[in-house]
């Protein structure tokens, strides 16, 4: 574990050096809350309306979360370092070093966009604010199971998309496969929560990991209970589980079709 | 004149043929890439239909002008990226000295640059913006005009990106404005002008002039207006020569950094 957490350390410290680049890159996720807060502005003729259960504040804050979520996320960057790692063989450094490949590529991700993150969340509730002209109730304790939970779900995220850029051992552009999960994320998790879709869909996504990644963390900020928090976190350890072991199973399958020449 | 026009179409012509024949090597990742882009695309239709089930009617128009709008954004993003992609790395170019292949070839600089590579994710936004050009409603009239306002908007994007990337001659780090003012443009091409208003709808037809790119080729062709699409060209044409000097003024300040480099 310790050197999982070095390789984390590295990283947070290299990225140190960019924090201007990295509080820079926040304008972006700007316009984006700025276009939706536009949107909801629109759709709520009366603030204190409820659309699906929510309230424009609660909407607004719903979207700053997932947004903050998705765009520290940095996935592509992710989907496209590990594809690259694949199929220019960069990978075969990592075979013959002492530490596992998922668990490299996890915590050197982790480090990488942890002062993204810290950022972003800075920002992004003082925009809040400045929109919204109050915070949602949420206790000490409250705030510290939605960090948690938002820890989770970018871990979720991260093996996700690792197993994603991994399928480059078998497919040689692992981009496409991206761009359609970054999709389904956006539309079905972060633009809306799960209650705004047919009933019949809002099962199925309970159980996807749209519910972990994106609207667990988001919901609990909003719309803070202990069942939903603790539904959430069984849901999220689960899919760690689940995601690291398909991460483990596509690397092992993968691996062995390494053919490099030179070096 | 008409000679020296006609040899840059077909240097442009054949840099992207040979591009073209490049990518296609590789023919699943090529398909495979334009599937997933037109797929990628159609999920937003998810977004809008969820929009419209809250409100029928989004910033004054209906649920099928605003899939038009997206075909509209995909079209102009289509044409940008696939026919001139390294508008939007140019500023890496400018700051890593690699212009030098191009400078020293006898033909136009600015032009050899940007149409050096093609995007193939990029066809497959210009394929759904056709499918949502089709279902929208296909008409003998307007199809040529869709057409030419799908290029237009993509010249226009790919002119506000140069212009933006070509700040990278005078001042450091301006690839990032230049990214921060391409997501600008993207991002509010997606969504009706009637959502905004004040300041920002005044920003969309001034600073970010998206509503060139897209509101306004909207509005010729729910309800066609002669002096809109005349607007239309007008600002193209205008934004052409805006990047053109503006590259080349910049061009001055340029110094090789000696990079061995070579097209390929």
């Amino acid at each position: 574990m310790r050197k999982y957490l070095f390789i984390m350390k590295s990283q947070i410290m290299t990225n140190l050096q960019y924090v201007f680049n990295i509080a820079f890159s926040f304008i972006g996720y700007l316009i984006m809350l700025f276009i939706l807060f536009n949107l909801w502005k629109y759709l709520y003729s009366d603030p204190s309306q409820l659309i699906n259960g929510y309230t424009m504040k609660q909407m607004t804050w719903y979207v700053i979360i997932t947004e903050i979520l998705w765009m520290t996320l940095g996935g592509r960057k992710l989907c496209r370092k590990i594809s690259n790692d694949v199929k220019s063989g960069n990978i075969t450094y990592n075979i013959n070093k002492p530490y596992n490949y998922i668990g490299y590529s996890l915590s050197c991700h982790l480090g990488d966009i942890l002062i993204k993150g810290v950022i972003f969340t800075i920002l992004g509730m003082v925009t809040g604010f400045v929109f919204l002209g109050s915070f949602p109730k949420l206790s000490i304790l409250s705030i510290i199971v939605v960090i948690l939970t938002s820890i989770l779900a970018t871990t979720i995220s991260i093996l996700l998309i690792t197993s994603l850029g991994l399928i480059s051992f078998f497919i040689e552009d692992a981009g496409p496969f991206y761009w359609v999960y970054s999709k389904i994320i956006l539309v079905l998790g972060t633009i809306f929560p799960i209650e705004y879709f047919p009933t019949v869909l809002q099962k199925i996504l309970n159980y996807s990991p749209v519910y972990v990644v994106s609207y667990g963390p988001a919901k609990l900020f909003v719309d803070f209970s202990w069942d939903k928090a603790i539904s959430v976190i069984i849901a999220q350890i689960i899919y760690v589980a689940i995601t690291y072991g398909i991460c483990s199973f596509i690397y092992k399958k993968g691996v062995k079709r390494i053919n490099v020449n030179g070096g | 004149m008409l000679t020296a026009v006609k040899k840059e179409a077909k240097i442009i012509y054949l840099s992207i043929k040979y591009a073209l024949v490049r990518e296609l090597l590789n023919k699943a990742t090529f398909f495979s890439n334009i599937f997933f882009m037109v797929l990628n695309n159609s999920a937003m239709i998810v977004q809008w239909i969820i929009l419209f089930s809250i409100k029928d009617n989004m910033g004054g128009y209906n649920f099928k002008q605003v899939l038009l709008l997206w075909g509209l954004a995909a079209g102009t993003y289509g044409v940008a990226h696939f026919f001139f992609e390294r508008s939007f790395s140019l500023s890496e170019q400018i700051i890593s000295g690699r212009l030098d292949t191009y400078i020293v070839q006898p033909k136009n600089i600015l032009l050899s640059a940007i149409a050096s590579d093609i995007s193939v994710p990029a066809l497959g936004d210009i394929i759904f913006s056709f499918i949502v050009y089709f279902i929208y409603g296909f008409s003998i009239k307007t199809f040529p005009i869709y057409i030419l306002l799908c290029i237009t908007g993509g010249l226009m994007m790919s002119s506000i990106s140069i212009i933006l990337n070509s700040l990278s001659f005078w001042f450091n780090n301006s690839d990032m404005i230049a990214d921060v003012g391409n997501s600008l443009v993207v991002n509010f091409a997606t969504y009706p002008d009637g959502i905004f208003s004040g300041l920002t709808k005044w920003l969309l037809f001034t600073i970010i002039p998206v509503g060139f790119i897209n509101y306004i080729p909207l509005k010729v062709l729910i309800n066609f207006k002669l002096y809109l699409l005349m607007i239309n060209i007008v600002v193209c044409i205008t934004l052409i020569f805006l990047a053109y000097f503006i590259f080349y003024k910049g061009l001055r300040k340029y110094s090789s950094s000696n990079l061995m480099s070579a097209r390929i």
